[in-house]
């Protein structure tokens, strides 16, 4: 099954990251996920928004993909040097961006993009599609 | 900034630290003024707000200010930026003007976390969204507001110092009985010298050690610890929240303090 799409272009601040949560939690309630799986999805979304360092500009986007056996993330434009040194850091007993990600989701990837990189996030989840609302 | 701008600030700072001399430090207040207002207007969401959140920078201002070591080689400008926002940021965290949450939203998040706690236990697994909003009666939407509102909610209810200070008050008494404590202890010894960690206090580094180190889910700590699984939640963003705030002004500040 080709895999369905939502894109959100939402300023970077505060109040708008919190609809770009609101979006992950609609997509999750659509997807029968589990309050546990919505809040890892939530929370990896909220440390790369949350964090100034990563901003490029006033503008960010996230994409979210629903797949066959996952659901995808990807955001972007981010401070490609800033990103990567944060994913490669182990930083030992303090708490990185990898260590907290890889804790979250499944996959994590930077890509090269507009703008900067775009980091790429996959959390597999038990996928159970419902059936759209509003049919008998 | 200028050479001849820097080395002004570093009489006027020297004159404040060394002599004790007042009017250095206001006129130091007065020149980094537009910096507090220029930081101040990137978190006035509403107008009205602005002139509150210009004072309240200018307090990390004077702390900056205060605090300024002039050994260090760091323009007040690096050191102090940090330190204004933090403030304000603070300030956003314990009044929580940026989220007023209406209170049916508030009454439906508390409703839930006994819901989420009862359900995990019948189903012996989170439950979905659904299973939610059936539960407590609501459509899913609902659950989805108050479950969004309630992080907000959190940066109020659970407002705390960034550093230090015990927030008592929302403490659930059964928090207090820690089977793992001798066992945190030990990790906590070395976790206390990572960067941004000296910003939590006990419970929360624990709760972060138990998340992220030993891998342990939400309902799985919230049953260690004694809280509620949305506490646990609440308490994580938080504590996330207050590490990069600790890390930015540590960065920025060019130090090594830890």
């Amino acid at each position: 099954m080709a895999s369905d799409a939502i894109t959100l272009r939402i300023p970077h601040d505060k109040p708008f990251h919190g609809v770009a949560r609101l979006v992950v939690g609609g997509l999750a309630a659509r997807l029968d996920l589990t309050y546990e799986h919505l809040e890892d999805l939530q929370l990896a979304l909220a440390t790369v928004l949350e964090n100034d360092a990563y901003l490029t500009g006033s503008d960010v986007t996230v994409k979210l993909a629903v797949n066959p056996d996952s659901v995808g993330m990807v955001i972007g434009p981010l401070q490609d040097e800033q990103v990567r040194a944060d994913l490669q850091d182990d930083a030992g007993e303090g708490i990185s961006l990898r260590r907290l990600l890889s804790t979250l989701v499944d996959d994590v990837g930077v890509d090269p993009g507009d703008g900067g990189a775009w980091l790429r996030l996959e959390k597999r989840v038990p996928m159970k599609r419902p059936e759209p609302k509003g049919t008998p | 900034m200028s050479v001849p701008q820097e080395k002004a600030d570093r009489e006027l700072l020297r004159r404040y630290h060394e002599e004790g001399d007042l009017r250095a430090r206001e006129r130091l207040i007065e020149q980094y003024l537009p910096l507090v207002r220029s930081l101040a207007r990137r978190y006035s969401y509403r107008g009205e707000m602005h002139e509150d959140l210009v004072q309240v920078g200018c307090i990390g201002l004077i702390k900056a200010i205060d605090r300024f070591d002039i050994d260090r080689g760091v323009e007040l400008t690096t050191y102090a930026t940090p330190n204004i926002i933090g403030e304000i940021k603070r300030h956003f965290r314990d009044k929580g003007w940026s989220v007023r949450v209406p209170r049916g939203l508030q009454e439906l998040n508390v409703r839930l976390s006994h819901l989420l706690e009862e359900l995990t236990v019948q189903l012996e697994r989170s439950p979905t969204i659904a299973e939610l909003a059936k539960a407590a009666d609501v459509e899913e939407e609902e659950v989805l507001e108050a479950l969004e509102s309630g992080q907000a909610y959190a940066t109020l209810s659970l407002s705390a110092p960034a550093s230090g200070g015990e927030d008592s008050s929302d403490l659930d008494p059964l928090e207090s009985l820690g089977e793992l404590e001798h066992e945190y202890e030990v990790s906590e010894n070395r976790a206390v010298l990572a960067p941004g960690l000296k910003a939590l206090d006990e419970r929360e580094r624990r709760i972060l050690h138990l998340r992220f180190f030993e891998g342990l889910t939400q309902s799985q700590i919230a049953q260690q610890v004694g809280i509620s699984q949305m506490h646990v939640s609440r308490l994580i963003r938080r504590s996330l929240e207050k590490l990069r705030e600790e890390i930015a002004t540590e960065q920025s500040s060019g130090r090594r303090a830890l």
